[in-house]
């Protein structure tokens, strides 16, 4: 029953936003419905727990981090509830007559009953993960409901506001609860109100007081944090009547409440919460007093009257409790209805401002006696309910000594009453009375019974509890007594007799009075002083933050890659000089060998290349050239260490890349621009020495250690598990082939991204350059000659041999698919260079796209085979296979997969080059069919001769 | 067991070659594309129900048993990993057939995001850390190629960022895998595993260990060097942007965890105090970043960084519930980063801009994108009952619980400013009328709105399922960061493995 109850509002949530196409009446009775239900529920379960049981129910939702859906109704629940519920349906009634008829109502109606499920579950919550979640619910699904007026900046803005604030409290919660459960053991709060001494006792106890409270002042909008609750009142009435004066922002007393058997008692609780609840009173109530925007003074007499619920925990006495908890009952009847007529005013009028008001009392009469018995309560009139749970805060007040004066409490407490009678007073006077004026901005009238039907109500309720006081005493017997755990029996009277409250009272009503009649000259000194507004604080302190926020952005993020690269490369050498000084390195084992000559000259070689392509790399082709010079170093280095494999790819590759960079550089200007200073260039190389250092020295004390090497199984292994007797080759494809696997297809689509980041060049802005560039002038007049024609054609076939060869001995000599794939490309691209790209082309037979896709499929494939036999993927095999005349010879799968890895190249590398010069032909290459310039053979009598 | 093994990445390159080869027509490729995805996604599941009935799986490729050979491995990260990937890619797949037009799948769209996921999820199962060197390569050619695609020029300036700074960390990767390959002579992350602990010279082994956090350390956007990631994330097209926003950084992020809890875990007073700083720093940056943009996908892109920062918390704490937290993370925020990313497509298409300033209106003209909006943008910004709650909540008890206040602190304050970015890009975009007085509507030409829809509401009720139902979840991570803190189960699996 209380996890229906407690859930009937969720389910019913989405009923509202699918009636509203039967109609508004629909739609607002599909609201009404689960609420009603929830408090059928709730009035059944009631009778039980006024008998003082404590009703349960549990599902397991999340027992790893000690969260469960447990629920539980006490007197405070049932208290909270029945005010949730029950207001709840009047501002469903009192909203179908208020939102007008362009306002999206199903959308207001679900997002009213999501809060609604998301209050409901923070009463019933008998486990405090389960409360925060509910908490956090609130914050949403109230940013929503202010919002809701989404046209109107003020109401985008007060919604985001109040999000940031009450989110901030519950993040705060979330540590404070997580402490709480640490201290207890438990997240339940069955268990955890049970353990208050050790809570007390704990040292987490200030931490976890303060991070909770700060959740509880957020959301009860307690000073310092008050000024989101003004802010949120640009929410259409119904929701400010609902969330901001009733139910959410009581959500912190409500806490305070429920922790208050675990948390009061103690001299931290009681100045934190009754300081912070007496300048809240206070400086709510004088706030409110000149405020012109009626709900602007609802609001800030709403933070008034939190700040008093919260003084009065603070006390932490029993009877400051229960005098709590009926003021609690009280401010929900009174503030509620008021919040009602003032947008009821606010409805006819068209206008909230006061000083625009006055005299509705003719016009409006029902609207005028229904706020005046309000607002008279408010103000503590006898006879309405306010009256007596003033006069009980009153006279614990009048008792409580406050940072060791006796007076300061007393005296305080009666300026935040005599305010508040002073503002209440205002609300009736400058509202209802005076003359009727002819300037509304719209001419006012009584609204439909529906609409005042709900605030009349919530009046009649304010008569009732004020003449016949013990109606309440059941529900505020219950709800004290869950509050603070003790067995109280307390009446309510009118009269107390001649007790310091009642003069403080006395005093309270006269000087208000008196206040408001001096209010133009009050108002008049109001405004020439100097006030911080907590909402201008506020957001200053936002624009600092994100202002904050740009200026270190844009340090560290400003676009230019050398930035970023030199963050990157301090950022290396902190952390390696970190780990370097942290000491642990371990004692060199081994002696530097003696550097033959060779190797020195060889190192030289680098090191002047590498410096000067530094220097020079602002000319393209000088730098270009230089980088040619040290990959063919490298290669001898590979030589000199007998690493044969290495060198010969090196040097295929080295020759493949100069040559495709020679073609792109043909497109380039051929010097880059300077785009640094001097004092940048210095800095950017110090900061390159220094990382170059480190690599080095790693290098260094690397080469003067022992190392381990796993080598040996693969020498062992190669011939016999992969048939080759060269290593590498075998390692490539058949031990690590897998490796090569990923690799072809990083090649493969390397050679595919050139061609279409050429694509879209060419249809880019680069194309216009390309097109106005003038290519005759640096044009030789021979792009073709005859001899280089000759010695590329002669040349073709014996590449291509020698490429087939270094494929098939790849497997036992120096060689594979990979240089095969690049030799023959080379040999092709000479080709190119001799005949130009057209006449080639024309006589190609294969698409480079296929050449690329058919490699993966092949040596995918043949990785896959292995499959059928039953074998992991990639799983070679071989045979010896003896065919007459040749020599027994040997054949591998791993074979077919090194023609899968011949293929990826060969395409990837003819890929590029087919790429690049589609740029020359855009660039305005002419195309040459023939295959040389000046063909001799054309000179001959009879006729030509094809090449 | 290989095949289980080595499905999920085949496929998406068995399904890359078919798109391919049907390049021409975009209709055909773009389903296609969405099968692979699917047979992807039925296979992730497969492996994952394996690992979660028998633990950690392991195979060796071509046959010759470790640490010789190359070992693909599945310990249930891994798992979880490779299904999340193959969910993102689903809704990827999805989205582009709402976004993809002729020409770029011509150009090769479908293909490259195909060899993506691949290398993503080779990453995730590798077992070698060479062979995680090749898919970074992969990952790091095809993000390239997404990224170019279209050819603006500010795509490609963010793309030549994005691949200058990527190839400066794998240079570091290489270096640092060169040099613990001589100094222990395995590359296996087993066997590294074993040989690492029990190596003589400690201080070299944290040197290398430090090489890797730092290229590890650019891949997955971490304080002080993510860099490329704004750069370049709100360049490129937007089913492109959701996949990098959902699962490049988290390879980074995934290899962080890898590496610092199977191979260097001899200093963590170290090496984990290093990594809590750049966590703090990262979730720092990261958030203010983003507070001080006002494009969708920029606000977007820095928040990536500000999360990351969190999952690197997890690892940095270095205790059971921690790492529970980080993997819980990890899957929580690829769903709803991506997600996002996908709904800040819609919204451009219905908008024409990603400008917060320059538009609006979005709420009243596509209510349901509103809602859409709202679900995922509540759980980054860690709103009960939404994934991300839970993923905030259990790290910021893990902080406490390790009596690591000020960074605890942190990550809420952090969720602040988060909720702030978030609710200004839903005031801007969505409550605000759009200034210039137009309102929101899809262009008619150009593909149909609803695969892209689709794949949102798809990844949001998965935020949502995560949010109520979260304890299947959380009992995975739970059990993923057992068998990470002690990895006996790994390494068993592996060089057990052996004939």
């Amino acid at each position: 029953m209380l996890i229906i109850m407690a859930l009937l509002p969720f389910l019913g949530a989405l009923l509202p936003s699918l009636m509203i196409r039967a109609g508004r009446n629909a739609c607002a009775i599909f609201t009404a419905l689960p609420t009603f239900l929830a408090l059928v529920i709730l009035l059944i379960l009631s009778p039980s727990v006024m008998r003082g049981e404590v009703l349960q129910a549990e599902l397991a939702w999340l027992p790893q981090i000690g969260l469960s859906a447990s629920f539980f109704l006490d007197g405070l629940g049932l208290l909270f509830a029945g005010m949730i519920l029950g207001v709840g349906l009047l501002i469903t009634l009192y909203a179908r007559f208020y939102l007008s008829g362009e306002d999206p109502m199903g959308q207001f109606y679900t997002f009213l009953l999501l809060f609604q499920g998301a209050m409901l579950g923070i009463v019933l919550s008998d486990n405090i993960l389960l409360l925060l979640v509910f908490w956090e619910l609130t914050s949403l699904s109230s940013f929503l409901l202010i919002g809701y007026w989404k046209h109107l900046p003020e109401g985008r803005q007060g919604a985001r506001m109040a999000l940031a604030v009450t989110g901030s409290g519950g993040l705060a919660m979330i540590a404070g609860m997580l402490i709480l459960g640490n201290i207890v053991g438990s997240y339940n709060l069955t268990d955890i109100l049970q353990a208050g001494d050790a809570i007390r006792a704990s040292d987490w106890y200030l931490p976890a007081l303060i991070l909770i409270l700060l959740g509880a002042f957020t959301k009860s909008a307690q000073f310092p944090f008050h000024f989101w609750l003004p802010q949120a009142m640009a929410a259409p009435t119904p929701v400010s009547a609902y969330l901001h004066s009733a139910t959410m922002v009581k959500a912190g007393v409500f806490l305070m409440a429920r922790m208050w058997p675990v948390l009061s008692g103690t001299d931290a609780w009681f100045n934190i919460v009754t300081t912070t609840g007496l300048i809240t009173m206070v400086l709510g109530a004088l706030i409110a007093l000149f405020k012109n925007d009626l709900k602007a003074l609802l609001a800030y007499s709403t933070v008034s009257q939190l700040g008093l619920m919260t003084m009065l925990l603070g006390f932490g006495t029993q009877v400051a409790a229960v005098a709590a908890v009926f003021h609690i009952i009280n401010h929900l009847t009174f503030k509620a209805a008021l919040f009602m007529t003032a947008g009821i005013v606010d409805h006819e009028t068209h206008t909230r401002d006061i000083r625009r008001l006055g005299g509705l009392r003719h016009l409006m009469p029902v609207t005028f006696v229904i706020a005046t018995i309000s607002a008279l309560s408010m103000a503590g009139i006898p006879f309405l309910n306010g009256f007596l749970s003033k006069e009980m805060m009153l006279e614990e007040a009048s008792h409580t000594g406050l940072f060791g004066s006796p007076s300061a409490l007393p005296i305080l407490a009666t300026i935040g009453a005599l305010l508040s009678v002073a503002y209440s007073f205002r609300f009736v006077v400058h509202v209802f009375l005076g003359p009727v004026r002819d300037d509304y901005p719209h001419k006012p009238h009584d609204p439909p019974f529906g609409m005042w039907a709900a605030p009349a109500l919530l009046a009649c309720l304010v008569v009732l509890i004020g003449v016949a006081p013990f109606l309440a005493e059941g529900i505020v017997t219950a709800a004290a007594n869950a509050v603070t755990g003790a067995d109280l029996h307390p009446h309510f009277k009118i009269w107390h007799g001649f007790t310091p409250a009642l003069w403080m009272s006395v005093v309270a009503v006269v000087s208000g009075a008196i206040l408001l009649l001096q209010y133009g000259m009050l108002d008049r000194v109001w405004e020439a002083l100097p006030r911080p507004e907590a909402k201008t604080i506020f957001d200053h302190l936002v624009a600092a933050v994100v202002a904050g926020a740009r200026r270190v952005t844009e340090i560290t993020h400003n676009g230019a890659i050398s930035r970023y690269l030199a963050i990157f490369t301090i950022a290396s050498v902190a952390l390696g000089w970190v780990a370097y000084s942290g000491g642990g390195l371990g004692p060199r084992t081994r002696d530097l060998l003696a550097v033959p000559l060779v190797v020195a000259v060889g190192w030289l070689m680098l090191i002047v290349a590498t410096g000067y392509v530094v220097v020079n790399h602002h000319h393209r082709f000088r730098a270009l050239v230089l980088i040619g010079v040290i990959g063919l170093t490298v290669s001898a280095g590979f030589v000199y260490l007998s690493a044969p494999d290495l060198a010969l790819t090196q040097i295929s590759v080295e020759t493949v890349t100069i040559m495709l960079l020679l073609l792109a550089l043909h497109f380039l200007p051929k010097v880059t621009p300077r785009e640094s200073s001097l004092a940048l260039r210095l800095r950017d190389g110090a900061i390159a020495t220094v990382a170059g250092l480190g690599v080095g020295g790693l290098a260094y004390a690397f080469l003067l250690r022992d190392t381990d090497t796993i080598s040996d199984y693969f020498i062992a292994n190669s011939y016999e598990g992969g048939g080759g007797t060269n290593v590498v080759n075998v390692i490539l494809v058949d031990f690590r082939g897998f490796d090569t696997y990923g690799e072809i297809i990083v090649l493969g689509i390397a050679g595919f991204l050139i061609f279409s980041l050429m694509h879209a060049l060419l249809d880019g802005p680069a194309a216009k350059r390309l097109r106005a560039r003038d290519y005759s002038q640096d044009r030789s007049h021979d792009r073709h000659p005859l001899m280089m024609v000759v010695v590329t054609r002669v040349l073709m076939p014996i590449a291509m041999v020698v490429g087939i060869y270094i494929f098939l001995r790849g497997h036992n000599a120096p060689g594979g698919g990979f240089v095969a794939g690049l030799v023959v490309a080379i040999a092709l691209l000479m080709q190119y260079m001799a005949s130009g790209f057209a006449w080639t082309q024309a006589r190609k037979r294969i698409e480079y796209h296929t050449l690329i896709g058919m490699g993966v499929v092949i040596a995918g494939l043949t990785g896959a085979g292995a499959w059928l036999f039953g074998q992991p993927f990639l799983t070679s095999a071989y045979t010896y296979v003896h065919i007459a005349p040749v020599e027994e010879f040997e054949l591998a799968t791993a074979m077919l997969f090194d023609l899968g890895v011949f293929l990826t190249v060969l395409g990837a590398v003819m890929l590029m080059l087919y790429s690049l010069s589609r740029i020359a032909r855009f660039a305005g290459e002419t195309v040459n069919m023939e295959p040389m310039d000046y063909d001799p053979s054309e000179h001959v009598d009879d006729g030509k001769v094809k090449v | 067991m290989s095949w289980i093994l080595a499905l999920p990445l085949l496929i998406p390159f068995v399904t890359a070659i078919a798109v391919f080869l049907l390049s021409n027509s975009p209709k055909m490729s773009a389903r296609v594309s969405l099968a692979g995805s699917l047979a992807g996604l039925v296979a992730a599941l497969f492996l994952f129900a394996e690992v979660a009935s028998t633990g950690v799986v392991a195979g060796q490729m071509g046959g010759w048993p470790a640490p010789f050979g190359i070992t693909l491995v599945a310990d249930m990260l891994s798992a979880i990993m490779v299904v999340i990937t193959a969910i993102t890619a689903v809704a990827v797949a999805l989205y582009a057939l709402g976004e993809i037009g002729a020409e770029q799948s011509r150009l090769g769209y479908h293909a490259l995001f195909q060899v993506l996921i691949g290398g993503v999820s080779g990453a995730f199962l590798t077992g070698d850390l060479f062979n995680l060197y090749v898919w970074f390569e992969v990952m790091l050619i095809s993000s390239f190629g997404l990224l170019i695609l279209g050819g603006r020029p500010e795509q490609i300036d963010g793309a030549v960022k994005y691949v200058a700074l990527n190839l400066v960390s794998t240079i570091l990767f290489l270096s640092g895998i060169g040099l613990l390959y001589g100094e222990t002579g395995t590359l296996n992350m087993a066997d590294l595993s074993r040989v690492v602990a029990e190596h003589p010279d400690q201080g070299m082994m944290t040197l290398i260990a430090l090489l890797f956090m730092i290229a590890f350390g650019v891949k997955s956007a971490v304080f002080p060097l993510f860099f490329w990631l704004p750069a370049s994330y709100h360049t490129p097209g937007f089913a492109v942007s959701a996949v990098f926003a959902g699962l490049l950084t988290k390879v980074g992020v995934y290899s962080l965890i890898r590496a610092f809890t199977l191979i260097f875990v001899s200093q963590p007073e170290v090496t984990h105090t290093i990594l809590l700083w750049v966590a703090g720093f990262t979730m720092v940056t990261g958030v203010l970043g983003a507070a001080a943009q006002s494009e969708f996908r920029r606000i977007l892109s820095f928040h990536i960084v500000s999360q990351i920062g969190y999952m690197v918390l997890g690892l940095a704490l270095f205790t059971p519930l921690a790492l529970v937290g980080s993997v819980f993370y990890l899957v929580h925020h690829i769903i709803v980063k991506a997600n996002l990313f996908l709904i800040s497509g819609i919204s451009q298409r219905m908008t024409g801009s990603g400008e917060l300033y320059r538009i609006g209106g979005l709420y009243a003209a596509a209510p349901l994108l509103a809602a859409l909006f709202l679900i995922p943008a509540f759980s980054l910004a860690g709103f009960p009952p939404l994934s991300g709650f839970w993923a905030k909540y259990v790290l910021v008890k893990a902080s406490l619980d390790a009596d690591a206040w000020i960074i605890a602190g942190v990550a809420l304050l952090v969720g602040l400013l988060t909720i702030y970015s978030m609710t200004k890009i839903w005031a801007e975009a969505f409550w605000k009328d759009d200034p210039s007085g137009r309102i929101p509507k899809a262009p008619q030409d150009g593909p149909p709105l609803w695969p892209c829809y689709a794949a949102v509401v798809f990844l949001a009720v998965l935020t949502i399922c995560v949010g109520l139902v979260p304890g299947p979840f959380l009992a995975f991570a739970e059990t993923a960061a057992t068998q990470l803190l002690s990895s006996d189960a790994y390494i068993n699996a592996v060089l057990g493995a052996q004939e």
